[in-house]
């Protein structure tokens, strides 16, 4: 599954999900755009830039808030100059607020709403003129096991996940014939504070963690690092319009 | 009469399948508290027969998306004809887009539209029901929560959301003893046109994927509410109902129904 030669946007790559799965594509060769949000410290994403460096790969880092459809086109058109196209958009940055329904309002809605669905969808826009004219392009949208279970803590959040759902099946159909596929991952929980928990530590410590995790642990960011790397490989031209949760079976229970 | 004294919010008052839910679910008792956008001009057929029949009504028309003007609409109601038991959520907004393709102006009108107005809606009703320890929530969604359109794709990612607003309000609520669910409509006449489609073949020969070669109508939405309204639906919570004659499992073209001779 070589990435070798292929150019990549992950957005919200400062952290969490974004950052493992921006240091697994560019462990597989491709070249590696770090998006932050324009405004927040650029800490996490140069601690990205650099293990992206010790694992042999080429960073940028690409500042931009994504509820910005002018600061999105600035930043698809800075990787493609640099780099020479986008073949992979990886759609991470996302807005969890934790209001309960009556703690929302007509704003929070808007705020969430804007980074984790228009956001998404203007971040496919803008990088589709570089997909189409290669007639290859891998899109994948980090949705949520909230696009199908409730949270019980922040309905506006599963509401854009469950947006999330849909811009992928209709981006699919309608991306298609241009050699591009759109999927979804929809991870359950992942501990993604770096430095990571080591799995062992975690398996020793929280023996109750089984009743709730049948492997006994939560996700790391690599694990979905992984399968953002199948979506986005050759391998993986024909899947499409796909949900692939990755939760370690936790949805089961 | 399963809705006797019941009182029932409609949030789009005016479109085809309010105005069949008024009829329907006045001749079950029920009053009303109309949200309608040509301020009841639309409405006069249905309100004279509401008047006919003795069935309460206020009419207003408020902005959806903005909780001031919705709380407003409620505690004015409450006056006149009583506080909200049933919300009955039906706002469908249809706009073609294209995801490559696509301005911000019409998503943002049709995920407010379906999605935002929702969650407003859901709250002011919401909070009135718990506080009652009593209330149904119906969204008249659509087979687009889960089906793509290839033709607009707002109007699906909004229904999607709404989907996952039943689901939680199914959680927060279901404990103040308010059930929520959601009604997902399949074709009807003319949606072949509303959703025409360069990509998707949905909606050729919809009136054969449908098994039974017969579409379905307002009618049979309106039955479906009705149940999910009614006291015969309690156990029923967080649900989707789809009801479609089960359009969506069409799979086999060469297998359908023939048209009919008439």
């Amino acid at each position: 599954m070589s990435l070798a030669g292929k150019v990549a946007l992950v957005t919200g790559a400062g952290t969490g999900i974004g950052k493992g799965a921006a240091v697994e594509l560019a462990r597989r060769g491709a070249k590696v755009a770090v998006n932050y949000r324009s405004g927040d410290s650029d800490e996490g994403a140069l601690d990205t830039a650099a293990r992206i460096g010790e694992a042999g790969g080429e960073a940028l880092l690409v500042p931009a808030d994504v509820s910005d459809k002018r600061e999105i086109d600035r930043m698809a058109s800075k990787v493609a100059e640099r780099f020479g196209g986008i073949d992979i958009l990886v759609n991470n940055a996302a807005v969890q607020l934790n209001y309960t329904l009556f703690q929302h309002d007509g704003d929070t809605f808007d705020r969430e709403m804007n980074v984790n669905l228009k956001g998404y969808w203007q971040c496919i826009q803008a990088v589709v003129p570089y997909m189409k004219s290669r007639c290859f392009g891998r899109i994948v949208c980090m949705g949520s096991v909230h696009g199908k279970r409730p949270t019980d803590f922040d309905p506006v959040y599963s509401m854009s996940k469950g947006g999330v759902k849909m811009l992928v099946r209709e981006s699919a159909i309608e991306l298609g014939r241009w050699g591009i596929t759109v999927n979804a991952i929809e991870p359950g929980a992942v501990t993604a504070r770096w430095p990571l928990v080591p799995e062992d530590e975690e398996l020793a410590n929280n023996p109750a963690l089984i009743a709730k995790f049948p492997l006994g642990r939560t996700g790391r960011p690599y694990d979905i690092g992984h399968l953002v790397c199948y979506i986005a490989s050759e391998e993986a031209a024909f899947l499409n319009g796909a949900s692939i949760r990755i939760d370690g079976g936790s949805m089961l229970l | 009469m399963r809705l006797s004294g019941k009182v029932v919010w409609i949030t789009d008052a005016d479109s085809p399948a309010g105005k069949t839910l008024i009829r329907r679910l006045a001749g079950e008792g029920a009053r009303f508290i109309l949200n309608s956008v040509s301020g009841g001009d639309a409405l006069r057929d249905e309100l004279a027969y509401c008047r006919g029949i003795g069935a309460k009504t206020a009419v207003a028309c408020v902005d959806l998306c903005r909780s001031a003007e919705v709380d407003g609409l409620l505690d004015e109601a409450a006056e006149s004809v009583g506080s909200v038991d049933v919300l009955i959520h039906n706002n469908n907004k249809v706009v073609p887009l294209s995801v490559a393709e696509g301005r911000e102006e019409p998503f943002l009108d049709v995920l407010h539209a379906n999605a935002k107005s929702a969650f407003i809606c859901t709250q002011a009703a919401g909070r009135r029901m718990a506080a009652r320890q009593s209330g149904t929530i119906i969204f008249v969604s659509s087979i687009h929560a889960e089906k793509p359109t290839g033709s607009s794709f707002a109007y699906s990612v909004s229904r999607s959301a709404v989907k996952m607003l039943a689901r939680e309000a199914a959680l927060e609520l279901g404990r103040s003893g308010v059930n929520v669910n959601t009604i997902e409509m399949g074709p009807v006449e003319g949606d072949d046109a509303t959703f025409a489609s360069a990509i998707s073949t949905l909606y050729d020969d919809y009136h054969y994927k449908v098994p039974n070669a017969v579409l379905g109508t307002f009618d049979d939405l309106a039955d479906a509410v009705l149940f999910l309204a009614s006291d015969q639906s309690r156990y029923i919570n967080g649900a989707e109902l789809r009801v479609d004659g089960g359009f969506v499992l069409h799979y086999m073209n060469h297998k359908m129904k023939k048209p009919q001779k008439t």
